[in-house]
């Protein structure tokens, strides 16, 4: 059936398309499936979509990953249109992203950071052996590897003491650079506002946190391989951290900030040393990087791009990277524009076919020469030595 | 385990899993015996995806399931430590798909998996080193084209390395390099030592261990031999440094002279785990660990750029050039060119153009002979065929420097071509930026010729900068500056110093003055007339501007649509120029 011949077959055309997936669905017995579930099975997912949607709530979510059949520019899609339906009744109070419950953290730039290194919830040392369901574990722990473990505790005991930043660290010693911006004081939100290069670091963070992993990902990649990029290849990560904590509203009658939500989020720090001319050398430069849900590949992404475009600034090179990231990485315009290639063109591919039409006309009547040059032979001859003046072929002045 | 176990390995029974395929194994084997064939260069091989993640040793694990078996006792470390999380996943994963032993002594082991960091303990000639890389291309810092990476290994083009190292040196008085510092192997092969400290850097030289470093994400494995050459890149008046804590030791077993990192504290322990529990209980070699410690390169700020402090003496450190310009045996001429031709082929959108028609000239040491025309008269094609930036169509092109004047330079290939222009022939371009790298300092810049001519004293690379730019008139103070930030005369001044660097015998100026103001294009002139009268050098200049023509040049060559119609000595030309199309650009030199 053709997909667009007439507005009646264009309907009829639709709702058979809709019908294969719900049909296909309703047989496999899958319209029961509940959002319970899929938070259960794909936790991992969920927490992509949150990132990406920029909306927290992981039923939500679930249901989005659910319709979407497990496609998550398409899920993503649902949450951000979901998003554009719910009226903003609130703004929370600013969450202190240090007093949070940890859940996992890891700080690659120390061996003892102050507080855990806690490896929580991670597949990181897991080898990556297919299993197929009830299969047994491929890989056994052997009793050679246990004894080792046993025999050498290698690790200090950990004293129960407060959690610092490993960037907090650093500071207190005077290896940091100063990037307080006082300029900057309310944060950019794209949902809201158009943009407007260049921009604020506030509209950086706020445009990478929603951003599409796939792609702030690839941004990141292409300094370490590519022809060009901005990122430094020899990042070091201080705290990786995925953390839950509180958000807290004012409330409309007391005016008191008040607990409404518990959220989970990822944030991460990227840290640089600051050798390029005009830096100071003796210092180390932070990025920072924060996602709904648990986001790791994304946040780290996230903190190197931001700490690069701290580096190049508002620059000519800072522009470029401003522009890449605030225009080129929101799932929904990229995904959004990618697949818009699949409507109906046939009225400006005419367009194009009228051109070629054209062309290949003018070369059966004219040849192959592409020159407007009326009646010229080929190339120029050379011009002798003892042509007389003013008889120059091409008219060059005397 | 030895070069020939390498050949080998036992298949793993059925029970175990298998993370790479018989072939696969295979295929790493044969990669790894040409990187051990040619010392410290990269070898391509199809690196297939592991268990564990790109950047997390996927490229050590495939060495060592290749070259190990279930006889091999494996050790396995991270940053140093056995116990690391990292290291653990990498054992139980090699450990399970050869069924192997594992070990934490490396006096025992058969193969040392490592992530950043040579053990303390020596290793044998019977024991096997596998470091994981994460990043191969030490070029990487300074040429972010891969194309352009291949091609400087090839040719062994490693200068801009230095130059990096200089620019450190001019702005922060110490080389930034950390760990994964460049290194020389085989006296060849520029090499990224996997990022190991330079604590370990001097510990690959001449080891008598096999060392495989394996980048699985690019597909790239590379091989320090046993007693193999391995030099950390610097210059031979600035000390390499490793990393030491003067006063400090290891708070657990004592250790002052192996590598330390550092509590948040601001106390210091062992990175090796191992070597740290042994000298607790006295089970170490300590006269054998004494000859592995890098002393000779322990920092001394005295040493340092800053702390030696040479006084810079300007141009009367220049002399004057050593060579009396060479002649080819039995003529007068440095350069000669006959009959060159350039012929730019038709495609759709352009038509066939015979750029140059057949041009002959030569010049002698000492001689300026200039080329004027109207833009489109072929010179500059001309002259990009002499530099080498153009492949002449037909026609020869002898430098008595090259081979007595026998070769046709055209017949060279690229990279012939390009050594040429490092001493023997020398262009200044219209455009500063395509003669100059705007982004470093103007020293940086001559420290690009000359380190690309082989100097590797920093101190004479300094005085010598000092002294071309003291020349053409750029102030010291100016020197450490980024030519980027200069106007478009001291750009060119630079450029000109540059190019006299390393007292080439042919010099070719390409509309050396076009881009400035006039005022600033007469002092640039003067210069340069004075440049080519101190030298016994063979010097083109190509202009559209008989001014600059007469103010430079003894004999002349006028060229029109490709073809020389008029040539003579220049004050001739001026005076009296036989062809319509001379006497139109003579007048508009008097306009």
């Amino acid at each position: 059936m053709s997909y667009a011949g007439t507005s009646k077959g264009g309907t009829s055309a639709i709702l058979a398309a809709e019908d294969l997936i719900r049909v296909e669905r309703a047989e496999a017995g899958l319209d029961s499936v509940d959002t319970g579930q899929v938070r259960a099975l794909f936790g991992a997912s969920i927490d992509r979509l949150m990132g990406e949607a920029g909306l927290y709530d992981e039923d939500t979510a679930a249901a989005a990953l659910l319709q979407a059949g497990g496609d998550l520019p398409e899920a993503t899609h649902l949450l951000r249109a979901h998003r554009s339906t719910l009226p903003r009744l609130a703004v929370s109070e600013p969450i202190d992203p240090d007093q949070v419950q940890l859940l996992r953290r890891v700080v690659p730039a120390t061996r003892e950071p102050e507080g855990p290194q806690l490896l929580g919830n991670t597949r990181d040392y897991s080898a990556r052996l297919l299993r197929r369901p009830g299969a047994p574990d491929p890989l056994p722990v052997s009793d050679q590897l246990r004894h080792a473990q046993q025999e050498q505790p290698v690790a200090l005991p950990h004293p129960d003491e407060p959690v610092r930043r490993f960037s907090a660290w650093m500071r207190a010693q005077d290896r940091m650079v100063d990037r307080v911006d006082p300029t900057d004081p309310e944060p950019f939100d794209p949902a809201y506002q158009p943009v407007v290069l260049p921009v604020s670091r506030s509209a950086l963070l706020s445009a990478m946190a929603v951003a599409e992993t796939g792609g702030l990902i690839n941004m990141w990649y292409r300094s370490i391989l590519g022809p060009d990029g901005y990122a430094d290849e020899d990042v070091t990560l201080g705290d990786v951290r995925h953390v839950r904590a509180e958000v807290r509203v004012t409330h409309p009658h007391t005016g008191e900030p008040v607990a409404i939500a518990r959220i989970r989020f990822t944030d991460c720090e990227a840290i640089s040393h600051l050798d390029e001319r005009g830096e100071d050398p003796a210092r180390f430069d932070v990025g920072y990087g924060i996602a709904l849900g648990h986001n790791e590949r994304k946040t780290i992404a996230m903190a190197t791009l931001d700490l690069a475009a701290q580096r190049y600034g508002n620059g000519e090179e800072g522009l470029k990277l401003q522009q890449l990231l605030m225009m080129t990485t929101d799932p929904l315009a990229s995904n959004g524009f990618l697949e818009h290639l699949k409507l109906p063109h046939y009225v400006t591919f005419r367009s194009q076919l009228d051109r070629a039409e054209a062309a290949r006309q003018e070369q059966r009547e004219h040849g192959g020469g592409t020159g407007l040059l009326i009646g010229t032979t080929g190339p120029a001859d050379i011009e002798s030595a003892d042509t007389p003046a003013g008889t120059d072929r091409e008219g060059l002045p005397v | 385990m030895s070069i020939d176990d390498v050949l080998h390995s036992a298949v793993p029974p059925q029970d175990r899993p298998v993370v790479l395929d018989e072939q696969g194994q295979r295929e790493v084997r044969r990669a790894i015996l040409a990187a051990i064939a040619v010392p410290g260069h990269q070898v391509p091989f199809g690196s297939r995806e592991m268990p564990v993640a790109r950047g997390w040793g996927s490229g050590g694990l495939q060495v060592t399931v290749a070259i190990g078996g279930s006889q091999d006792r494996i050790k396995v470390i991270d940053q140093g430590d056995d116990q690391g999380v990292n290291a653990v996943n990498l054992r139980r994963l090699i450990a399970g798909t050869l069924g192997a032993e594992t070990t934490e002594d490396t006096r025992d082991c058969t193969i040392t998996q490592s992530r950043h960091r040579i053990p303390e303990q020596a290793m044998t000639d019977e024991q096997v080193l596998v470091l994981q890389v994460p990043v191969s291309e030490p070029l990487r810092p300074v040429e972010k084209s891969i194309a352009a990476c291949e091609r400087m290994h090839a040719e062994a083009d490693y200068s801009r390395i230095w130059v990096a190292m200089y620019e450190d040196l001019v702005t922060g008085g110490v080389v930034n390099a950390s760990s994964g510092y460049p290194v020389l192997v085989n006296d060849r092969y520029l090499m990224a030592p996997s990022p190991i400290p330079r604590w370990d850097v001097p510990r690959l030289d001449q080891g008598d261990r096999l060392t495989i470093l394996c980048h699985g994400r690019d597909k790239k494995v590379y091989a320090v031999p046993p007693h193999t050459s391995v030099r950390p890149i610097t210059f031979d008046d600035v000390p390499f440094e490793v990393e030491y804590a003067r006063d400090q030791r290891c708070i657990r077993c004592g250790s002052t002279d192996v590598y330390l990192v550092e509590t948040r504290e601001g106390t210091y322990l062992c990175s090796d785990v191992e070597w740290c529990a042994r000298v607790r209980t006295g089970d170490v070699d300590v006269a054998e660990h004494e000859r592995q410690i890098p002393r000779a390169y322990y920092p001394d700020p005295a040493k340092r750029v800053r702390g030696v402090g040479i006084r810079l003496q300007g141009r009367s450190a220049l002399g004057h050039s050593e060579h009396t310009g060479r002649t080819a045996p039995g003529e007068e001429w440095a350069l000669q060119v006959t009959d060159l031709v350039k012929v730019f082929p038709g495609r759709l959108g352009s038509s066939p153009v015979r750029a140059v028609t057949g041009v002959s000239f030569d010049v002698a040491p000492g001689e300026a002979l200039g080329v004027i025309g109207e833009s489109g008269s072929g010179k500059s094609t001309m002259m990009n065929c002499l530099i080498g930036n153009e492949r002449a169509t037909a026609g020869t092109v002898r430098l008595a420097a090259v081979d007595d004047g026998r070769t046709n330079v055209l017949d060279l290939d690229d990279a012939a071509r390009r050594r040429l222009r490092l001493d023997v022939m020398s262009v200044v371009h219209q455009d500063p930026a395509a003669g100059l790298d705007l982004r470093i300092s103007a020293g940086g810049n001559i420290a690009d010729r000359l380190t690309a001519a082989g100097w590797r004293s920093f101190w004479d690379i300094r005085q010598r900068a000092a002294a071309l730019l003291d020349r053409v008139e750029v102030p010291l103070h100016r020197m450490d500056d980024v030519v980027g930030q200069f106007s478009g005369g001291m750009r060119q001044r630079v450029q000109i110093a540059r190019a006299l660097a390393t007292d080439p015998e042919v010099l070719l100026l390409d509309e050396p003055t076009t881009g400035l103001d006039a005022s600033v294009a007469a002092g640039v002139l003067d210069l340069l007339r004075e440049l080519i009268a101190e030298r016994e050098i063979a010097v083109v200049v190509v202009s559209h501007d008989f001014q600059v023509i007469q103010a430079l040049t003894d004999r002349a060559l006028v060229m029109h649509r490709g073809a020389v119609i008029e040539q003579g000595l220049t004050d001739q030309l001026f005076a009296d120029p036989h062809h319509a199309y001379t006497q139109r650009l003579v007048a508009a030199a008097h306009v």
